[in-house]
């Protein structure tokens, strides 16, 4: 936001300083209710398409050519439901909690720097804001299972609640290697941090030992936080019809697929700010052209890992609830904590191919190690009786 | 050699092979575009009875003998035969009721038609607006070229024009031989006269 | 004082005030929630923002959902079943007792000298560094004593789990 005032300040030199601050508060905030949303309806599209293209299937294709319209359609479609609110259900927990899971989505997006000095506001602790305001969604999840007073909804959030829970704990440890890493909590300075180098490519932390582990479970962990498969428990159509959100009909439950996906998009936005090197590409640097090409070089990450989100949800089973917390508590937690003192390592040995070498085989070791202890029992080759 | 995680590695594999092949190799995708693309249905499937014509749809192959019409396990079929000024039977219906909606399609009218007039067609695009009067196809959407007919089913219609045919050239070998004996009976008279 | 902190205030105040008046339990939590956010939004407006984020990570985010999972387990959330007890001999009780201990804790909290209002200085800036440099330098017995004390919770939890597991064997 600073950034952007001095560039109004400069350019409009004779506006007064209350009206340009106005300005410069309204731009960021405009520019992230109007892309990320607009992302969003994209998403659903391209989701749609390319699962099914993964299953030998054409996805949406007749609203428009290649189903480009097909988002509107959907949005129209939902606007123009019955909204059903069962008639005893906790009215006003009811109402609020669709409310509740869309802002912290967007609460997120405040953080993550688009390009040089263009992040909405600069905080210095920006990472601990992200993660802090991810965990707010807990409660609504939780808000609307309850206030649904159906058995099978609040058998979902309990799910979901637990599950987004676990899964916070690696995924907030694997965000501190990156703060060790960078020593500072701002996200922009991180991203700065992962620049230089070869083609400003060769410095992003996910090139790291630590940081490639680092971005696995940060992946993993926001797979687990809003709730998408192979996490998808919580929404599991054939087990809870709809888990948390089965009472919810029309707009309500649109709200909840934008939530849904929004936090999603923002925890792929935080793994790009953290790993994969935010703007920082090739070409990327101050200025207007660098300024572009950094925004281009977001928004192609961004793309990326979105990507992999639907590349996973089409490959990848779902995850029994027993499964889910064990591989949260069992395998994720250990190897986070690994991690930390990897990073430990790679700080403090000093040169450098020693420093890769033990922080590589620090890591392959414990990988290893937890992975057969956390093996299921080999079954044994079954005797038939009767054959 | 087994790695942790070899198998989800793997399953990604499969499915990106699936989605780049689906875009250059037109086998992968299986879809049908309905309607704009029809799947081609096998030579014997069947749908609901036609009656197939010759020449001209004024002379159609069912000369009304209501054979169909008795042997009809749900009794789908009403047949009035056409009758001239006078009163005598023209071998040809007037009325020939099909109500799709009662037909079981088990082809019992195609096996015991005498004169192969109505057989099975395959077109399956028979829905309409009104529950019953719209469901009933009578005579002059049921007759249907010999044409059509081995446009549809090829091998069958060759081996019932063959039939036909065969008939055919057996009745007038038939009357070329009763007429050549009518002949030589007419023409036997010798000079030794009946006494 | 300015605009920012009464309103926050008023919030705040708002919300502990609902939460021990509305009926249904589980509205009480909510207002609870704002209450919390109210308290991260006063230590934002005193620019401790690591502390106002950490408020917002545990009490929002865990501290309100386990108290969530315990007013599951209870019967009359709705609060709906039986009259409501209001001025009756224990709400007066208790409101004496609380103003009681209100007036202590004053008195307690001002006379310490932490609790003198500093000079307001724009340069005051909290700093994540120095807070971890003081931590483990400064006051790093209480940090590894809290510690054992979450272990020991933490195995205290898998150890009765594991006995109704085995019990149930």
């Amino acid at each position: 936001m600073e950034t952007i005032y001095q560039i109004l300040h400069t350019t409009f030199a004779n506006v007064p300083a209350w009206a340009v601050q106005i300005a410069a508060f309204l731009i960021p905030i405009a520019f992230i209710f109007g892309v990320y949303p607009a992302i969003f309806a994209l998403t659903t599209l391209v989701e749609r398409k390319a699962l099914g293209r993964i299953q030998n299937r054409y996805g949406p294709n007749r609203v428009g050519i290649f189903g480009i319209l097909q988002p509107l359609a959907d949005g129209l479609k939902i606007l123009l439901k019955e909204d059903i609110v069962p008639r005893v259900a906790d009215k006003f927990t009811h109402f609020l909690a669709p409310v509740l899971i869309v802002i912290p989505g967007l609460l997120v997006y405040l953080v993550v720097p688009v390009a040089p000095g263009m992040v909405a506001v600069d905080l210095k602790i920006g990472v601990l804001f992200a993660l802090a305001v991810g965990t707010m969604s807990v409660i609504a999840l939780f808000m609307a299972g309850w206030a649904s007073r159906n058995k099978f909804s609040v058998l979902g959030a309990v799910r979901a609640v637990a599950q987004v829970v676990s899964y916070e704990v690696p995924t907030v440890m694997a965000g501190v290697a990156v703060i060790m890493a960078a020593g500072t909590l701002s996200t922009l300075t991180i991203v700065q941090r992962q620049g230089g180098g070869l083609l400003n490519i060769s410095n992003w932390y996910v090139f790291r030992p630590w940081g490639l582990v680092g971005f696995a479970l940060f992946i993993i962990g926001g797979l687990a936080e809003s709730a998408r498969c192979p996490f998808d428990l919580p929404e599991a159509e054939s087990e809870l019809i709809g888990g948390y959100h089965t009472e919810y009909s029309g707009f309500k439950f649109a709200l909840f697929q934008m939530g849904e996906y929004l936090a999603g998009m923002a925890m792929a936005g935080v793994t790009v700010t953290l790993f994969l090197g935010g703007y920082m590409g090739p070409g990327s640097g101050p200025g207007l052209a660098g300024g572009l090409i950094s925004m281009l070089w977001f928004f192609v990450k961004l793309a990326g890992m979105i990507g992999l989100n639907i590349w996973i949800r089409g490959t990848w089973p779902r995850l029994r609830v027993d499964q889910l917390m064990g591989f949260a508590w069992k395998v994720l937690l250990p190897l986070a904590l690994v991690n930390i003192v990897a990073v430990g390592f790679w700080h403090f040995l000093t040169p450098r191919p020693l420093a890769w070498i033990i922080t590589t085989g620090w890591l392959v070791i414990w990988f290893l190690v937890l992975t057969k202890c956390n093996a299921s029992a080999k079954l044994e080759k079954r005797e038939y009786r009767y054959v | 050699m087994n790695y942790p995680g070899k198998g989800l590695v793997e399953g990604l594999a499969i499915t990106a092979r699936n989605f780049v092949g689906s875009y250059f190799y037109k086998d992968r995708l299986t879809t049908v575009q309905y309607p704009e693309e029809r799947v081609q249905t096998p030579e014997n499937s069947r749908t609901f009875p036609f009656l197939v014509f010759d020449e001209s749809p004024d002379k159609p192959r069912c000369t009304a003998c209501k054979i169909c019409e008795v042997e009809c396990p749900p009794k789908c079929i009403y047949i009035v035969m056409d009758r001239d000024d006078k009163g005598k039977p023209l071998q040809r219906p007037k009325v020939f009721d099909i109500d799709i909606s009662v037909c079981m399609q088990c082809q019992i009218c195609v096996e015991v038609c005498p004169f192969e007039s109505i057989k099975m067609d395959n077109d399956y695009e028979k829905s309409r607006y009104g529950r019953f009067n719209d469901l009933v196809q009578r005579l002059p959407d049921l007759l249907k070229s010999n044409a059509y007919y081995n446009k549809i089913k090829p091998a069958e219609a060759a081996e019932v024009d063959a039939k036909l045919k065969a008939e055919a050239e057996a009745k007038a070998a038939k009357k070329a031989a009763a007429a050549a004996a009518a002949a030589k009976a007419t023409a036997v008279p010798p000079a030794g006269s009946v006494t | 004082m300015n605009l920012a902190f009464w309103i926050i205030s008023a919030v705040t105040v708002l919300g502990a005030l609902l939460a021990v008046s509305l009926r249904n339990l589980v509205h009480c939590v909510l207002a609870l929630i704002l209450f919390f956010i109210g308290i991260a939004a006063h230590y934002f407006l005193l620019r401790a923002d690591f502390l106002g984020t950490v408020q917002i990570l545990i009490y929002v985010g865990a501290v309100a959902v386990l108290i969530l999972f315990a007013i599951m387990l209870t019967h009359n959330v709705t609060g709906t079943d039986g009259p409501r007890e209001i001025l009756g001999v224990k709400w007066w009780s208790g409101a004496v007792i609380a103003a009681a201990l209100a007036i202590l804790l004053k008195k307690a909290i001002l006379s310490d000298p932490l609790a003198m209002v500093l000079p307001a200085g724009d340069k005051a800036q909290s700093s994540v560094a120095e807070i971890g440099r003081a931590l483990v330098a400064n006051w790093v017995v209480p940090l590894e004593a809290i510690a054992i004390l979450l272990t020991a919770a933490l195995i205290g939890a898998v150890v009765i789990a594991l006995e109704e597991i085995q019990k149930s064997r």
